[in-house]
């Protein structure tokens, strides 16, 4: 539904914001592309939305070229933006109607989804007010249904639950999570947020400077780390501590340090060699085990290449 | 232009007319200064330069040339807002041609345009200022307001599209909706000031609206003279609307140009 194929956006002044990447995305698959800010996320979701011009590469929506196809690519897709955009003096109706019109749906199919959609995200009772009057959280389950109002085959959401406050955003997840497979939906999500990622994602790209380092599902990515490892706060240098426990044994090249904690993979080790070894050595202010998270995997690959860099 | 895209720019200048009844000022504002200068200040100078009574007439056509550039000027805020707060990215990420987004906008301006000089000549005629207007005439008046107004909404939509931010968008009106209003005949006629700028007014497509405004609801082709030095005031008045109708021609095709190149990142 989605193919992105060397896709790259260098912007004027020579930033390369997205450095050719491939990717493909099933029709009712959810897709996340995680990283952080600056990563090339919104950036690819741009030249997918055909806002932003790509500098090369191609990508297609539903077999449309985003590049010679504009019309009919848009026409298949929506997008739930980062911020908030909508028309804050009309009603939540009104951006809801007008969203159907110019995506070219019936009036009398659209008023059938809006009040559909309405009741699904629990905008009741708000959608006769204007937009303005929302909370952060309302507006942005109004941004979501008038986002569906044109039943698209792919649908965008772009860092969708970022500013929000964790009650509110965990209300939100639950609605997105509700999306998925319906209709056959396709979804693209970008998110620096990994339960998020991990919570929504069939499978997740992750984006670290313009470029996807790795790509699977959530399972898969975790289970690269092993089973289990330990992490551990280091008083002195992390990058010497590291290298002492590489130098034991005890840690291989999938060990990285971000700042003072290190994270060490236990690659046919037990946990609990590992830290009595650690504690050994003398290295660690606190140590401890448990299995690895995405949280893991995201840091290994950009945060590791960061601190490598700096 | 086809059906098809009659119907997004219905919906989008539907919304545009929406958003602009929310903002009053947009509406009254510009509005404000030409009712002063109609009912205030053109009886008072009227009075003090001892003027024959059409100067209220020639004053309350030149007033249409200031309310025209700052309600379009106005309209153009619209946009901007549009960008920092409003649902631009949405419009733009919709399957219509983005031209229709600066066209929808445009046929808004006119019609509040449209609105506003209707009120001003009823409150001018309601003051006891005489037009004398032939229906050939009053022709000549609407194309050349409508044009005007058309070229400078496109002026509007390429400042909005280039300038960052609303206060920087406002500190530029003055430059561009009334200073040019000074120089093009509004309150004196061009050859009144020194020959230089009498050879900028020619120049100033404001200077043709204006006269050819004058001609057609005044009978009064001084203006037209003063430009074009010819002998038969319909040629002239072909020859200043054909003007004014290339300013409205080329500005919208450059809005349009501008906005689209500003839009996309």
């Amino acid at each position: 539904m989605i193919e992105v194929e060397k896709l790259r956006k260098v912007y004027p002044g020579g930033v390369e914001a997205v450095a050719g990447i491939d990717f493909e995305v099933a029709p009712g698959e959810v897709f996340a592309l995680l990283g952080p800010n600056g990563a090339g996320k919104s950036t690819t979701i741009g030249m997918l939305t055909t806002t932003v011009r790509p500098t090369g590469g191609t990508a297609r929506l539903a077999g449309f070229d985003v590049r010679t196809q504009q019309l009919a690519a848009r026409k298949v897709s929506s997008v739930v933006f980062q911020d908030a955009v909508v028309d804050r003096s009309l009603t939540g109706h009104r951006n809801l109607d007008l969203h159907g019109r110019l995506w070219g749906v019936e009036p009398a199919e659209a008023e059938r989804r809006i009040d559909e959609l309405v009741e699904a995200v629990g905008l009741r009772d708000l959608v006769d007010r204007p937009v303005g009057t929302y909370s952060g959280g309302e507006r942005r389950r109004m941004e979501i249904a008038r986002a569906l109002v044109s039943s698209p085959r792919v649908l965008f959401l772009d860092e969708p639950t970022v500013g929000l406050d964790p009650r509110i955003r965990a209300e939100l997840l639950d609605i997105l999570a509700a999306l998925g497979g319906r209709d056959g939906l396709t979804i693209l999500l970008t998110t620096h947020y990994l339960d998020e990622a991990e919570h929504l994602a069939d499978r997740v790209g992750i984006m670290h400077r313009g470029r996807i380092v790795a790509l699977d599902t959530p399972e898969r990515l975790r289970a690269g780390l092993g089973r289990e490892l330990v992490e551990l706060r280091v008083d002195g240098d992390p990058v010497g501590a590291l290298a002492t426990l590489r130098s034991r044994g005890i840690a291989r090249d999938d060990a990285f340090a971000v700042g003072s904690s290190l994270t060490v993979p236990l690659n046919g080790h037990t946990s609990s060699e590992a830290i009595a070894a650690i504690h050994e050595l003398g290295l660690a202010a606190a140590v401890s085990a448990r299995q690895p998270t995405l949280d893991d995997v995201y840091l290994r690959l950009t945060g590791g290449r960061l601190a490598e860099a700096a | 232009m086809t059906a098809l895209a009659l119907s997004p720019l219905a919906t989008l200048s539907r919304r545009r007319l929406q958003l602009t009844a929310r903002t009053p000022r947009e509406l009254l504002v510009p509005l404000l200064t030409p009712i002063m200068f109609a009912l205030v200040i053109a009886p008072a100078l009227k009075t003090a330069l001892h003027t024959p009574a059409s100067y209220e007439s020639y004053v309350a056509i030149g007033t249409i040339g200031l309310l025209i550039p700052l309600n379009t000027m106005f309209a153009g805020l619209g946009v901007i807002v549009d960008r920092e707060s409003g649902a631009q990215r949405e419009l733009l990420a919709a399957p219509v041609p983005r031209a229709l987004l600066v066209l929808g906008n445009l046929l808004v301006a006119l019609a509040i345009t449209g609105l506003q000089v209707g009120v001003l000549i009823a409150v001018a005629v309601a003051r006891g200022i005489n037009f004398h207007a032939s229906s050939t005439g009053v022709l000549w008046f609407l194309g050349a307001a409508a044009l005007f107004t058309v070229g400078m909404y496109g002026v509007a939509e390429i400042l909005a599209s280039r300038v960052p931010r609303q206060e920087e968008y406002i500190a530029r009106v003055p430059a561009i909706a009334i200073l040019p209003w000074f120089l093009a005949g509004a309150l004196f006629p061009i050859t009144a000031t020194p020959v230089g700028l009498t050879w900028v007014a020619r120049f100033l497509p404001l200077t043709h609206g204006l006269a050819v405004m004058r001609y057609g609801l005044l009978g009064d082709s001084s203006g037209l003279h003063n430009i074009w030095r010819m002998s038969s005031a319909p040629e002239m008045a072909a020859l200043s609307i054909g003007v004014v109708g290339l300013f409205a021609v080329l500005l919208t095709a450059v809005s349009v140009r501008v906005f689209t190149r500003a839009a996309l990142r």
